[in-house]
């Protein structure tokens, strides 16, 4: 439920970086040493300690730990609706995490917006039969929320709630999804805060960098290359009937998947589902055409002016989609490139190594169709053209000659050993597969997801590394005030300097 | 969920105890012991699945600091992964000699640089080839962050550190059976830690002030109504310090720091999950139990004098208008605090505040505001902050919050209202224990500025706070002459048609 451009679920990202999100504020100020964007234990072997210290913990001994995960149950109505329950009778909580297929890729460009406004007006506006401060109200009184959103490629809604209140948190939950009112005035208010927010996209280089790279990566045509709160002109242009009418085309039973967890009845609960939704109707959809991403490659370098004393940097090129065959090997890669936080490479050598940057790190992004690579760091503009270059070194080392054994140990244990804390909250294990389905993995995914780390290779791993890493391909974008850097960016070949978007007020 | 996170930070404000709808008990039922060497032990059960959160928390941080130092806190807490005598090197004792040559020669460049003018550039030269040398020679015998790889490898999650005005926390999750790789491994760090590549992590934190305060609108704003609103008081400075303080770091002063503040005596644990207390007692005895105490650290004597009329602050930089105000109020343990948080919640707290109403809502003229007044270790202040919605102005907005403040101070606020918190705050203690993560920084977080037993009386005193208490605090604090207020302006600095095509 972000709106922010460059906010990419986590779930899609093989980084494992915790982005301290905006700041602390005032006396509560706080500094995280590290910047992030998150079973079957295993005794990890120390590939032959190098420290005294490594030499002693290497011989701990552990008690292997027993734990057999909770398996929520799945269920389809009638209506079409797929439900996944897990009962947790341990506090007076109740939650419901749900996903409807939709989002930005199916609206006209001309559009661009609608879906982003619908998903907050569908909440913000009121129902039929409830005005917006009332159901502010309601919900609030009793501690309770219900909240929806829609990003690039899904829908969202969730209700949370304790127990008492289950009733009365089902019923506005189902209201919104069913009846929202969308009021005129309400839209117009939103419109107008997502005015506001545009005009600032440029105040910060992190607000502008993934928003101009998805549009060096992407064609213009394509709606992977849009932002999705839209711009001045397609805002304006959408009006109360498109929002209806979007709303109408995707929010029915048979496009929906719900996680259900906390302190319930599972067939109580299925009644009263039943009860509250017995006027949503299935309904066929036809989904609006998605252009397939073409698959190009071609070596671009760009730049933006901005006067800061500290350049932002990506780089990368078209990547994968989630459903990849090689999307593990491909996660243990990254790991061991640029995603697994002070231990990969790129951070440990620019940052950890030459003091160049807090942060570094390179990702895979991977949505339905073809996603991209790419590195990032921020260094001070006199350093920018090194980092680059030291970044860009590892890209083709990696390419270049196999991964140690001690790395790619790491890179497994972490994730393996990791494993349990995927269990952590019945919310966060429904919330799972309520994405593992919608993603269209097989439903078994996490039963099989230890072993799928367990069987890669180095070989696997130099055999993606050169399929999937093109450094000689890269799109490069940096944002700052070149007069500053290190060295001209036409070592890396032709610039091509953008203007920034809504500059002229 | 834009405008609707409550709260920016990570000390949730939750609590009661009273009769509730939930037949839940509203207390945390934690365990304490104290080792001999002061190091305090906080533990709470919590079995559902077989992982422990852990925390380290040392009492130091900028409010230790002084001028000339600032930021040592927050550097110190980077240097905290580098690694000890046993991890992170293969040699240390070929490490040590190398450790020491660095510091030489780091000091003779600087005194060389210091003479301005008459500085001999040749034997910079020389001397800036031998440092060169000396670090070559210690990256063969690093091995690059070591404990946060075993750590990984074992499945942490979270790790991580963080540095405040009044604490330090060190962030760790594991698998239940890994409770003793931990105690190991924090123990050494508190025992033997080495100050190893502190010249490039200096370099690393200046990246990070460029990122987060440098080039951040709200970075820069906070930071200057901050300098204005303390003029004697610690809090004034950065939490990351001034740029030119940490560039002149000295390897010495944060070293200083370690021996003075890194003492049993000021640090406490926290471990909560699926624990048994007598075998972590054992465990953190035995790895922990040894380490000498040290003379208690100094402690801040500095107090924020009156202030004697408003102070505006503004601040220009390339970026749309955003607003700041901050309110002398004063720290933890003082009762009006209670009255605060209530506050807070009234004017802050989701789609029904008073905030988002008003400004947002009705008056349509910022696409954001908050208000902040959570506790501290010292006095500190309630802040509001928000972003203006073009053409509105930052005064508007500001004039917008000053109508909210006079209704606090002269309308008692109504039951209903007062009921909405209660509830907020009952239901928000319930969720709270959902998480072992989320309950050992609540626990750590209220240990470092006074005690966590602060959290198991939070709702008693807050919900016995009165639509008269409001409407006295209100009119006690909220004065023109106790306010700070800070704007950011726009300014175009550079001209950045100047610079079309400049790229190629």
């Amino acid at each position: 439920m972000k709106t922010k451009e460059v906010n990419f679920s986590l779930r899609h990202f093989f980084i494992f970086i915790i982005m301290l999100s905006g700041f602390s504020i005032g006396q509560a100020k706080t500094l995280y040493a590290y910047d992030e964007h998150s079973g079957q234990a295993i005794e990890p072997v120390m590939t032959a300690p190098q420290s005294e210290g490594a030499k002693i913990v290497s011989k701990f001994e552990y008690e292997p730990i027993e734990f057999t995960p909770p398996r929520p149950e799945r269920v389809v109505l009638d209506n079409g609706m797929v439900i996944y329950l897990l009962e947790d009778h341990e506090l007076p909580l109740f939650k419901i995490t749900a996903k409807f297929r939709t989002g930005a890729v199916y609206e006209p460009e001309e559009k661009a917006g609608l879906a982003n406004l619908v998903g907050s007006v569908m909440r913000r506006g009121g129902t039929k039969t409830r005005t917006p401060e009332q159901m502010n109200e309601e919900l609030e009184f009793i501690a309770a929320s219900v909240e929806t959103g829609i990003s690039r490629e899904s829908g969202s809604a969730s209700l949370s709630t304790m127990k008492k209140d289950i009733d009365k948190g089902l019923d506005v939950f189902a209201d919104v999804l069913m009846n929202p009112a969308f009021p005129e005035d309400m839209i117009r208010k939103e419109k107008d805060e997502i005015l506001e927010n545009i005009r600032r996209e440029n105040d910060t280089p992190s607000k502008i960098i993934f928003r101009e790279f998805r549009k060096i990566l992407y064609k213009a045509d394509h709606p992977y290359s849009r932002k999705i709160i839209g711009y001045k002109e397609t805002v304006e242009s959408i009006t109360r009937d498109d929002m209806i009418a979007f709303h109408k085309k995707y929010f029915c039973p048979n496009n929906v998947i719900m996680g259900i967890s906390g302190d319930f009845d599972t067939q109580e609960i299925l009644e009263k589902l039943k009860v509250v939704f017995a006027d949503w109707k299935k309904r066929e959809i036809h989904f609006s055409e998605v252009p397939a991403v073409e698959k190009k490659f071609k070596r671009s370098i760009n730049y933006i002016y901005k006067d800061v004393n500290q350049a932002s940097v990506v780089f990368g090129h078209l990547g994968i989609n989630r459903l990849n065959k090689d999307y593990f090997p491909i996660k243990i890669m990254n790991f061991i490139l640029g995603g697994g936080s002070f231990t990969s490479r790129i951070p440990s050598k620019v940052r950890s190594d030459e003091g160049l940057a807090y942060s570094a790190y390179s990702g895979f992004h991977t949505p339905r169709d073809l996603g991209f690579f790419f590195a990032s760091c921020q260094t001070k503009s006199e350093s920018t053209v090194k980092a680059i270059n030291f970044a860009l070194d590892e890209v083709r080392k990696i390419r270049e000659e196999h991964v140690g054994d001690d790395e790619l140990e790491l890179a497994k244990d972490t994730y393996i050993n990791q494993f349990i804390f995927k269990f952590t909250s019945s919310a966060s294990i429904v919330g799972q597969m309520v994405g593992i389905e919608y993603e269209g993995l097989p439903l078994d995914y996490l039963d099989t997801y230890v072993d799928n780390i367990k069987a890669i290779t180095k070989e696997d791993i130099a055999r993606v590394a050169k399929e999937y890493l093109r450094p000689d391909d890269i799109k490069l974008l940096v944002i700052g005030d070149v007069e500053q850097f290190d060295k001209p960016l036409t070592g890396f070949g032709e610039v091509n300097t953008i203007e920034l978007e809504n500059k002229k007020e | 969920m834009k405008k609707f996170r409550t709260k920016i930070i990570v000390i949730s404000v939750i609590l009661f105890f009273c009769a509730n709808a939930f037949g839940q008990k509203l207390k945390l039922d934690v365990k304490e012991h104290k080792l001999d060497n002061g190091i305090k032990l906080l533990m709470l059960e919590k079995h559902d699945v077989p992982i422990v959160s852990l925390r380290i928390v040392y009492k130091v941080g900028s409010v230790n600091e002084r001028p000339g130092i600032t930021g040592a806190s927050h550097l110190f807490e980077h240097m905290m992964f580098k690694g000890t005598e046993i991890f992170g090197t293969k040699d240390y004792n070929s490490e040590k000699p190398l450790l020491a040559k660095e510091d030489e020669l780091m000091s003779d460049i600087v005194f060389e640089k210091s003479k301005g003018n008459d500085k001999d550039i040749e034997k910079l030269k020389r001397l800036q080839e031998e440092l060169e040398d000396v670090w070559k020679k210690q990256k063969d015998l690093i091995v690059k962050d070591e404990m946060w790889s075993i750590y990984l490898k074992n499945g942490a999650t979270g790790l991580n550190a963080s540095t405040g005005n009044d604490a330090t926390y060190y962030y760790c999750n594991l698998p239940a059976n890994r409770l003793e790789l931990w105690a190991f491994m924090e123990s050494d760090r508190m025992k033997n830690l080495v100050l190893r590549e502190f010249y490039s992590e200096r370099d690393v934190v200046m990246e990070e002030r460029r990122m987060r305060t440098e080039n951040s609108p709200f970075g820069l704003l906070i930071e200057q109504l901050n300098a204005a609103t303390f003029t004697a008081h610690p809090y004034g400075w950065p939490v990351i310090g001034w740029m030119s303080d940490i560039r002149n770091m000295k390897k010495a002063d944060v070293s200083e720091y370690f021996e003075q503040y890194y003492s049993p005596n000021n640090a406490v644990i926290v471990v909560v999950g699926d624990i048994n207390p007598d075998i972590v007692v054992d465990l953190i005895e035995k790895h922990f139990g040894d380490i000498e105490r040290q003379p208690a650290p100094p402690s801040v004597t500095t107090v924020e004098p009156q202030q004697r009329g408003e102070r505006r602050v503004y601040v220009e930089y390339d970026a749309n208008p955003v607003l700041s105000i901050a309110y002398h109020k004063p720290a933890v343990g003082h009762p009006d605090q209670y009255v605060f948080d209530v506050i807070e919640a009234i004017l802050s707290n989701g789609r029904t505040s008073r905030l988002y109403k008003s400004l947002i809502e009705e008056k349509r003229i910022a696409v954001m505001a908050h208000a902040y007044g959570g506790a501290s270790k010292y006095p500190d202040t309630f802040i509001f902050f928000s972003s203006p919605r073009h053409p509105h102005t930052a005064e508007e907005v500001e004039e917008a919050i000053y109508e909210e403040l006079e209704k606090l101070k002269t309308t008692p606020v109504t039951d209903h209202e007062l009921q909405k918190i209660k509830n907020q705050l009952e239901a928000g203690f319930v969720r709270s224990l959902e998480s072992a993560s989320g309950l050992a920084s609540e626990i750590s977080s209220y240990e470092a500025i006074s005690d966590w037993r602060y959290i198991n009386t939070l709702v008693e005193k807050t919900v016995a706070v009165t639509p008269e208490d409001i409407i006295r605090v209100a009119n006690k604090y909220f004065t023109k002459t106790n306010r700070t207020v800070a704007i950011l302006v726009n300014k175009k600095k550079g001209n950045g048609a100047a610079h079309e095509n400049k790229g190629s």
